[in-house]
């Protein structure tokens, strides 16, 4: 089954329509070059006439010249009082924790000359592991944000802070006198020390003041359940690393999930395939999610069938168990659950089930089913619960009801955008202005700040001091690792300030960990030392295990109140994309530029629908190359919401999918104007549920009305090559490793000669099986085969690769889960710039390195020359085929072949081999002939079309062309001129510094020293880095796994990046 | 005897040479004991003392003699001050609390030995004038440079006045010879010009004429070619740096190790100029220099410093040094691995830093001089664990031959291009 499977890297190549092929034959899509230039009008608006063009160049090359002699002036300024850690040159790294109301970890911050420049895990947390996803590691360059406020406003006129403490002062004052109502609306707070300065505020205002948590992404519903079966309102811990079974209702946990990163982290432990055991995982959604992308068994279901299916899940594992089962709960995809089921009571205690319903009675049936199967306390930690999501929606509707109401006096907002991000934004906003004193924290002048008398505005957390307690017993501390760009004040200082107390919150926080020190294993040492080890190691873990509290949930009674969602025709699901999150980092480039794992569309959200829909109502597919999305008008209660429709395989006929975090008006450059927002369709869940109307829109003229979607990956296509990614089950794996990946033979004309040099046939080879050719090996016994292995098969002269370093790299298909840290860690470490979405349109995104996603088809060649169908026909079924299709990802970037042929076809020698292993580019000597990336089969080598650093407003949205962006980049690593090629260099400057640091050490390099940038973002470890002729490796061994094979193989470049077969753990005939 | 090695060094110079017999009259004057005063001043005072009248920590000792009580006194007092407060002595009560730091006791000081140092802190003044002088003057090695320049210009001028009268000469003898000619009432042959002449000549000797245009065609390419590749080449740059630090006083005169200042070098890719709390581990004390005040002076001006209360103020400004070795951002250079590794001298790339007054790029810092030196150095593989792991997985290095940094792929792009 799984050998002749075909994949297709989009809907176009499915139907391989002409343009695909056209698009797929040019690396560079033509049309984008001067032509764009000269049919652009400007050409003819301007006024310089050809005479003086010649001038014009006559002046410039001339200045040129003579600039070029003049000796160029550059100041060198050091410190005036160096500080003693810092040595230019040599990066510091500070423990520091990211929390943003979704995604925590403990971090390392990467500092240059106190600049902060990159984020990466801290392995030492035992809550976060070292897991960090996309949106923490890029968060970095929301520090160097210039939309960010420059110091405090009112009325959104600059002013200064001593008249914002005096007036905001004053007036909390007399509110507190009159027993006024005094509201801080906040995000989930997991700091003790924050927690305690809000208590000191309110116990200076008097019983007025009240504390209201509002979560964008709201787990409300699970707070609740969890809080009436166990008595503790919070969310458990998963423990995905010993979970056999996951069965998750809707919940991507890996992508928009509380602690997703260490979700990952745990999940990917599970999928190795090694030892013949990996986790099952079953997903019942609507939306292709990134982990139902990467389940085993994907069930496509309605949202209004969400319920039913979980009911029916309890109902079928309570019979097994010996519970008492609910009414209901039939429901048609009842076939897979009772799999499920059964599978689940197997690993009784090992098994996890989720769901992302933010109804509490969903949720406590999920608990109760969690309960029967006793997973609690082992899989599923309640007895030291997380604290990652506080937020109770009712508290906030009552808020705002309250606002309108005029029964607010004032309003604290820190953390939060509910002018953005709130279900019903009118409303919100009607309160808002209801509010005599309105003050808002945020860190720029944001939706909601827009509408506040007062910004108050708090430091990014890389210039704050924190504390953290994100799951009962384990610390952590954020630590400043600059000072702060802007005049702004940390949002607890402000709150302490008008508490009438002028500590600064690092003393605070220091004071308040006295009693955490106490209370701690470590008492016995002084405060300083153990206070100074904690905010070196970042976290502390102070080993308490709770209790696991008893269920006590009515599931009976929870079951009855589940709220129906609607059904209808189209059923709408939101959800939250592994690059945007909830959309407070939108006007983060690197994240804006990232492709979405599952669509591969940048710059964009859009509704998506199953391709078999659209092409019932008559929809463009974007299969005609041009990447024209039909737009739709979606109504809701009164909400219209116009956006591109895109096809989504694997979506639920009659659902369709929106992605909240876009659609911002007041982010800045990068964020705004950006897609369309969500929320307002929300009002408390995101299953929605049934939608009024979706109809296509038209304009003035009548016609349709398209939008060009920036997508990514039909740019970059395999040239039709689709034996790239192997896969096979688990079973046949079992009883072969080698299975889904046999060695590649090739046919060599002169049999029995070396091989090597002579006619090889075509030029794609002859594929065959190892054992699939016994039989003709045996015919031709007496006159030797005419086969040979593909690494034998040889045209240039070997390097000497077996000696020295060998930089090597191992990606596991099984672990890689598509999320894209890598994506954004590559592209921070190694400046590669952010080209908009214009660009992106025309292909030349510049990320060095890509996630391939495939889908994948059941029809076959043979299956259709068996049933007699025709090549049109054939295509046709593959369509529905891929309405519920298996997905792959594979992260390639440049394999660093041996045989490398773009080296052989640079005419300047600007990219050569390194005796490392190393496939060299070398930018000032490039000449941009573009001969390497036409000769290159893994296209992963990308063009500089542009000064894009150089202040073109083109490009504003590039953190190089931004006087404080620029702030961001690695000073180790050029910024790569106009002109010139560039692609992964295997992070070059991270294997030199960890060279030198063994050099000066006088020992062999250490292999965990030596790490790429996408290595070391990568949450699954699916991605290794190694020195494979240092035999004590990590890449050293698992390249001699059976799984292990080169990607293309048959070309014979014999590249040092391996691939490892996805082994899927599904029965045959299964989904 | 340093000053006066000094001086006989620059002895071309009658002014100096004059100072210096002044200097050594002065000098021979003091006897064993003024030597053995200065070494133990040195070693025992100067850390809170001048011998002027300047206070650094302590008072300046000039005309202790006068102010103390007696030479006896200070001998007592130098050994043990707590004990003469303590003893109720008026003087010692009077000076005990002219800083918050107290007299440290000396009491492992012979009386011959403190009486040595009270005799050169007497006899102090007059050295330290002729030490300034010659200093000063042997820090001027603008000179020569200006010299070149000037004898240049004075050739290009020479040139030019011998072409005008050339010139003028030709005319006068064209005007004559028609005067002459016109009297006679002979007629012109033929009136070329001077333009016809050259043409009539040059068609006259076409040998001659397609030589010399293809000799001065080829030196013009020549010399193109040779201005092209020193395009970006800036050997012998020597900007003007907003505080003239001289590295012959400090590393050569004082002799002052490198990586004291540049602490980069051995541990970065930098080798960064020190910051100012690094010129300041001496300057507190060493606030005068050969040049006098004003140098040592910007790095308390950039600092906002009061050298005389010794408080720093709160609007430092940094200093903005001019860069001299600036190599394209597109290379990537590393001191550790060159100094640390390498173990490559400083001088071997920078010059003799020891003997520049003004700092000058030495080398050409053009990549064929970074090849050269990677194509001859060789690679110290003993004792270093790294290498010898490099060395025993790779046997090609087994013949015998040296490894030079090219064998372990020092020509590599990537080596320094990222």
């Amino acid at each position: 089954m799984s050998k002749t499977k075909k994949y297709w890297t989009g809907l176009d190549q499915l139907h391989n329509t002409p343009e695909f092929q056209e698009r797929a034959e040019n690396e560079f899509t033509p049309e984008a070059t001067a032509d764009n230039l000269l049919e652009s009008d400007k050409l003819d608006e301007g006024s310089t006439k050809r005479r003086d063009f010649l001038k014009f160049l006559g002046f410039s090359v001339g200045v040129a010249t003579l600039a070029a002699c003049e000796t160029p002036v550059v100041k060198s300024i050091p410190y005036l009082n160096k500080p003693e850690e810092i040595t230019p040159g040599v990066p510091n790294y500070y423990a520091s924790t990211f929390f943003d109301g979704t995604d925590y970890a403990s971090i390392l911050v990467k500092t240059r000359e106190g600049r902060p420049i990159k984020i990466v895990g801290n392995k030492k947390s035992k809550l976060s592991r070292g897991a960090v996803n996309a949106r923490i590691n890029s968060s970095v360059l929301s520090l160097y944000d210039s939309a960010r406020a420059p110091g405090p406003m009112k009325g959104g006129e600059a002013t200064d802070w001593s008249t914002v403490d005096a007036e905001v002062g004053a007036a909390l004052a007399k509110l507190g006198e009159a027993g006024g109502s005094i509201v801080i609306l906040t995000e989930t707070i997991i700091s003790p020390s924050t927690n305690k300065a809000i208590a000191e505020f309110a116990a200076k205002y008097g019983e007025g003041v009240k504390h209201v948590t509002y979560d964008a992404i709201s787990a409300s519903g699970a707070l609740e359940a969890n809080e009436a079966c166990f008595g503790v309102k919070a969310l458990p811990s998963y423990n995905f690393a010993s979970a056999d079974v996951v069965v998750s209702f809707g919940a991507d946990f890996i992508a928009g999930f509380p602690n997703g990163a260490a979700n990952a982290l745990g999940y990917g432990k599970m999928r190795s395939p090694k030892g013949g055991k990996m986790s099952r995982h079953f997903q019942f959604e609507s939306n292709m999610s990134l982990a139902g992308s990467n389940a085993d068994v994907r069930v496509a279901i309605k949202p209004s069938e969400s319920a039913a299916a979980v009911i029916s899940l309890y109902n079928k594992v309570a019979s097994a168990t010996g519970g008492n089962t609910l009414n209901g709960g039939t429901s048609e995809y009842d076939a897979t659950i009772a799999k499920a089921a059964k599978e689940l009571v197997a690993a009784k205690g090992k098994g996890i089930v989720i769901s992302n319903s933010n109804d509490a009675g969903v949720q406590t049936v999920v608990n109760a089913i969690n309960n029967l199967l006793g997973n609690y306390g082992s899989t599923l930690n309640m007895a030291n619960p997380l604290y990652l999501k506080g937020g109770v929606d009712s508290e906030m509707d009552q808020l705002v009801a309250n606002m309108k109401g005029g029964k607010v006096g004032a309003l604290l907002i820190h953390g939060v955008n509910p002018s953005y991000s709130y279900g019903n934004i009118a409303d919100f906003n009607a309160g808002l202005a209801k509010v005599d004193l309105t003050v808002s924290f945020a860190d720029r002048l944001d939706e909601t700040a827009a509408g506040v008398t007062y910004l108050a505005p708090d430091n990014h957390y890389l210039e704050s001091w924190n504390d953290s307690e994100a799951q009962a017993g384990s610390y952590s501390l954020t630590q400043p690792t600059i000072q702060p760009l802007f005049d702004t004040r940390q949002f607890q200082e402000s709150l302490l300030k008008w508490a009438g107390n002028d500590s600064d919150f690092f003393s605070y926080i220091k004071a308040n960990w006295a009693d955490v020190h106490t209370a701690s294993p470590d008492a016995g040492l002084l405060f300083s030392d153990f206070f100074n080890t904690t905010l070196f190691n970042g976290v502390f873990e102070s080993g308490t295990v709770g209790e696991t509290p008893a269920f006590v949930g009515d599931v009976a009674a929870a079951a009855g109140a589940i709220k129906k969602v609607t059904s209808g025709e189209f059923e709408l699901e939101l959800y939250v994309k592994a690059g945007m999150g909830d959309g407070s980092q939108a006007n983060n480039p690197w994240l804006q530029e990232l492709p979405d794992p599952i669509s591969r569309v940048t710059w964009d959200n859009y509704i998506t629908m199953s391709p078999k829909q659209m092409k019932e109502m008559d929809f463009s597919r974007l299969e005609r190359g041009d990447f024209m999305a039909n737009v739709v008008e979606l109504k809701l209660n009164g909400v219209t919401i116009t956006a591109p429709v895109y096809p989504s395989p694997g979506q639920k006929y009659g659902t369709v999918g929106l992605a909240v975090g876009y659609g911002r008006t007041a982010a800045g450059k990068c964020g705004d104007e950006v897609g369309v927002n969500a929320y307002p369709l929300s009002s408390g869940s995101f299953s929605v549920g049934a939608v009024s109307s979706i109809e296509m829109a038209f304009d003035e003229d009548g016609d349709p009305v398209v939008y060009e979607i920036a997508q990514t990956q039909s740019h970059h296509t395999l040239m039709g090559r689709d034996s790239i990614l192997k896969e096979t089950t688990l079973e046949e794996y079992k009883q072969d490793p080698k299975a889904g990946n046999p060695d590649l033979m090739l046919y060599v004309s002169s049999a029995g000669g070396s091989g090597h040099g002579d006619d090889h046939g075509d030029s794609h080879g002859e594929e065959g099986h190892g054992d699939g050719h016994g039989n003709e090996e045996a015919a031709k016994e007496e006159h030797a085969s005419p086969f040979l292995p593909a690494s034998e098969v040889n045209l240039w002269a070997d390097h000497a690769i077996a000696t020295g370093h060998r930089w090597g790299m191992t990606v596991d298909l099984n672990t890689c889960i598509g999320c894209g840290a890598c994506v954004t860690a590559c592209g921070a470490e190694n400046n590669v710039p952010v080209v908009g979405k214009e660009e992106v349109r025309r292909g030349r995104d510049m990320h060095w390195l890509r996630i391939d996603r495939y889908y994948s088809s059941e029809m076959t060649d043979e299956k259709a020359e068996e049933e007699g169908i025709g090549v049109i026909d054939k295509f046709t079924l593959m369509e529905t085929a891929a309405e519920t299709p298996q997905v792959a990802y594979q992260p390639v970037m440049c394999q660093h072949c041996n045989h490398a042929p773009c080296e052989t076809v640079c005419p300047v020698a600007a990219t050569t081999h390194s005796n490392e292993g190393l496939n060299m580019m070398t930018y000032n000597r490039c000449i941009g002939t573009r001969y390497c990336a036409n000769n290159c089969p893994y296209k992963v080598r990308r063009f500089n079309w542009f000064q894009y650093y150089n202040g073109s407003q083109d490009f504003s949205k590039n953190p190089a062309n931004d006087e404080l962006g620029r702030m961001v980049l690695n000073p180790d690593v050029v910024v790569r001129s106009r002109g010139v090629m560039e692609k992964c260099s295997f992070c070059v400057q991270g294997i030199q510094a960890a060279k030198l640091k063994a050099k000066k050490a006088g020992r062999k390099v250490d292999n965990a020293e030596v790490q790429t940038a996408c290595a070391e973002a990568c949450p699954t470890n699916a991605i290794m880095f190694g020195d494979l002729n240092d035999k004590e490796s990590w890449v050293a061994e698992i390249a001699k796994d059976e799984r292990s094979y080169h990607l293309l193989e048959e070309v014979g470049v014999q590249p040092n990046v391996y691939y490892m077969t996805k082994v899927r753990n599904v029965e045959e005939n299964e989904a | 005897m340093l000053v006066n090695d000094k001086i006989i060094k620059r002895s071309n110079s009658v002014k100096l040479y004059s100072l210096a017999i002044t200097a050594l009259i002065v000098l021979s004057s003091f006897g064993a004991s003024a030597q053995d005063g200065e070494k133990l001043f040195k070693q025992n005072c100067a850390t809170c003392h001048l011998p002027t009248e300047k206070a650094l920590v302590g008072p300046g000792l000039k005309g202790i003699t006068d102010r103390a009580p007696s030479e006896e006194w200070i001998v007592e007092w130098v050994k043990n001050p707590t004990a003469m407060i303590a003893s109720g002595d008026a003087y010692a009560n009077e000076i005990k609390d002219y800083s918050p730091t107290a007299m440290t006791a000396f009491g492992y000081l012979a009386d011959e030995e403190i009486i040595s140092i009270i005799d050169y802190v007497k006899n102090y003044a007059p050295v330290v004038e002729a030490a300034v002088v010659a200093v000063v003057s042997d820090g001027d090695s603008d000179a020569e440079a200006s010299d070149d320049g000037t004898l240049r210009n004075v050739l290009i001028g020479i040139g030019g006045l011998l072409f005008i009268l050339i010139f003028v000469l030709s005319s006068v003898r064209r005007s004559l010879t028609q005067l002459v000619s016109g009297k006679d009432g002979v007629d012109t042959p033929e009136e070329r010009g001077t333009w016809g002449s050259i043409t009539h000549w040059m068609a006259t000797h076409r040998g001659w004429t397609g030589m010399t245009i293809l000799v001065g065609t080829l030196l013009f390419l020549q010399w193109g070619v040779q201005d092209l590749m020193n395009i970006g080449v800036y050997q012998g740059y020597k900007p003007t740096q907003p505080i003239a630090f001289s590295h012959k006083i400090h590393a050569g005169q004082n002799g002052i190790n490198c990586v004291y200042c540049h602490t980069g070098a051995e541990k970065g890719k930098h080798s960064n100029i020190p910051s100012l709390n690094v010129c300041m581990n001496c300057h507190t004390y060493v606030q005068e220099g050969p040049s006098g005040t004003e140098e040592i002076g910007k790095i308390y001006a950039a600092l906002d410093y009061d050298p005389e209360t010794k408080v720093y103020g709160d609007s430092p400004t940094p200093v903005e040094w001019v860069r001299v070795h600036n190599l394209p951002d597109f290379s990537y250079f590393n001191h550790s691995q060159h100094v640390v590794i390498g173990k490559i001298e400083c001088q071997e790339c920078h010059g003799a830093m020891e003997e520049m007054g003004v700092v000058e790029q030495h080398s050409p810092l053009t990549m064929g001089w970074c090849i050269n030196c990677h194509r001859e150095t060789s690679v110290q593989v003993a004792n270093n664990g790294y290498y010898e792991d490099m060395h025993e997985r790779t046997p090609s290095w087994h013949d015998g031959e040296a490894i030079t940094v090219e064998r372990i792929g020092g020509l590599e792009c990537a080596k320094c291009h990222y």
